[in-house]
């Protein structure tokens, strides 16, 4: 392997590690505001997944072929990831929250409800444009901004792939600007008529 | 040695606290983020000094909530959630002044990460405002972005500073630097504008 190829790789384990931080985030905002176990316990596993993926990381950053002068823009790259890390942390922390089974505090609720960046979650109704369609194919982050992050569906959470395909009565869980909410929630469900719980 | 201060009380709500707890340790991250992509020390520094006032705020917060949960037990523990969550937003702050510290203490990261940032689909990007383009000139909000194209001006270089969450009100003019985050589609299409590539603002949705 080249040298480059090597480091690119490199780098795109350190964005995946950045992305899955960042999703945590979003899924433990969202399960205080649902007081949802499944997604505080999917932030755990996501917890999980991350000390794996942060320790191969590291070890091939060290192990690959960096000149000495690149030395310090390495140990910059492996500080990164340590940051990202500290941001699982965290969220894992938030999700504790949920997980110990008591209704989070009404303040919280309003909090993430009102924030800048927000979650969300939208009913996917029969009348939707939505429904049968793969992920892939709603482009549901193009038409509305926001970010599916989990889907319920009955008593599972699935999480979103490009081939997953949307159904009636699917629980739409999603981030993003606060403007985005009510573009998300008229795409799935058009005529207001989708209650979920 | 930092230096430590006596913080006043100042009665504030909870929820003010720890809502702008949590808009800006998103936004210190993002910030951060720039910062080490795109080299940058002050913007790099104006995430430590952001650091230090969400310091100040968890403060507030664990005295307000200590009020709070004067006397019910039942009380007392849904307001551990509240300082749970407060204390993680404080640690995701943290983590963003570490990775600022990676500019400030001169250790940087290897170029080969902006080079595959660039690649990846990516929120954060930065973009110049060339004379003539159609937003030089423009108010913040006027733009409306955030409904327009998802996408969120963080911060704003003109001259040496840096403008941090810029207000609705601030204009956007020729030779700022911007830095946005969103979504990808909107983020390209608003380096575009802002480069003077593009001159119309189009409905994505």
């Amino acid at each position: 392997m080249t040298e480059q190829k090597q480091f690119e790789e490199i780098v795109a384990q350190f964005v995946e590690l950045k992305d899955t931080s960042e999703l945590m985030m979003d899924l433990a905002y969202s399960s205080l505001l649902l007081n949802n176990r499944d997604l505080a316990e999917e932030v755990q596993r996501l917890e999980e997944y991350m000390d794996k993926l942060h320790t191969d990381f590291e070890l091939r950053a060290l192990t690959s072929d960096f000149k000495k002068e690149e030395a310090s823009g390495f140990l910059g790259l492996i500080r990164l990831g340590v940051a990202t890390e500290k941001i699982a942390d965290a969220a894992a922390e938030m999700a504790e929250v949920v997980l110990r089974g008591i209704e989070p505090h009404p303040v919280l609720k309003l909090t993430i409800k009102e924030a800048e960046e927000t979650v969300t979650q939208a009913c996917v109704s029969s009348d939707s444009l939505l429904v049968n369609k793969t992920l892939k194919e709603a482009r549901v982050h193009e038409q509305t901004g926001m970010w599916i992050l989990a889907i319920r569906r009955g008593e599972k959470t699935l999480r979103p792939k490009g081939d997953t395909t949307i159904q009636t009565g699917d629980l739409l869980i999603a981030s993003g600007y606060a403007e985005g909410v009510d573009d998300l929630k008229k795409l799935a469900s058009p005529a207001q008529v989708c209650q979920v719980e | 040695m930092p230096r430590f201060e006596r913080i006043a009380y100042k009665p504030i709500p909870v929820r003010e606290l720890l809502s702008e707890m949590k808009n800006l340790s998103e936004l210190m991250i993002d910030l951060a983020y720039s910062a080490a992509l795109f080299n940058d020390k002050e913007l790099a520094e104006d995430v430590l000094a952001l650091e230090s006032r969400i310091d100040t705020l968890s403060y507030l917060l664990d005295i307000e909530v200590m009020v709070a949960a004067r006397g019910d037990p039942r009380d007392a523990e849904a307001l551990i959630g509240v300082s749970t969550v407060a204390a993680a937003t404080n640690k995701i702050s943290d983590a963003a002044a570490d990775i600022a510290a990676i500019v400030t203490r001169n250790i940087g990261v290897h170029p080969i990460v902006s080079s595959v940032f660039e690649k990846v689909q990516e929120r954060l990007a930065k973009a110049t405002v060339k004379e003539g383009s159609t937003i030089a000139g423009k108010h913040v909000g006027k733009l409306d972005l955030a409904a327009r194209m998802g996408v969120d001006i963080i911060a704003i270089r003109r001259n040496k500073d840096w403008i941090i969450n810029p207000e609705e009100n601030e204009h956007i003019l020729a030779g700022d630097i911007l830095i946005t985050r969103g979504a990808p589609q909107g983020t390209k299409q608003f380096k575009d504008l802002a480069e003077g590539k593009l001159t119309k603002l189009e409905e994505t949705y």
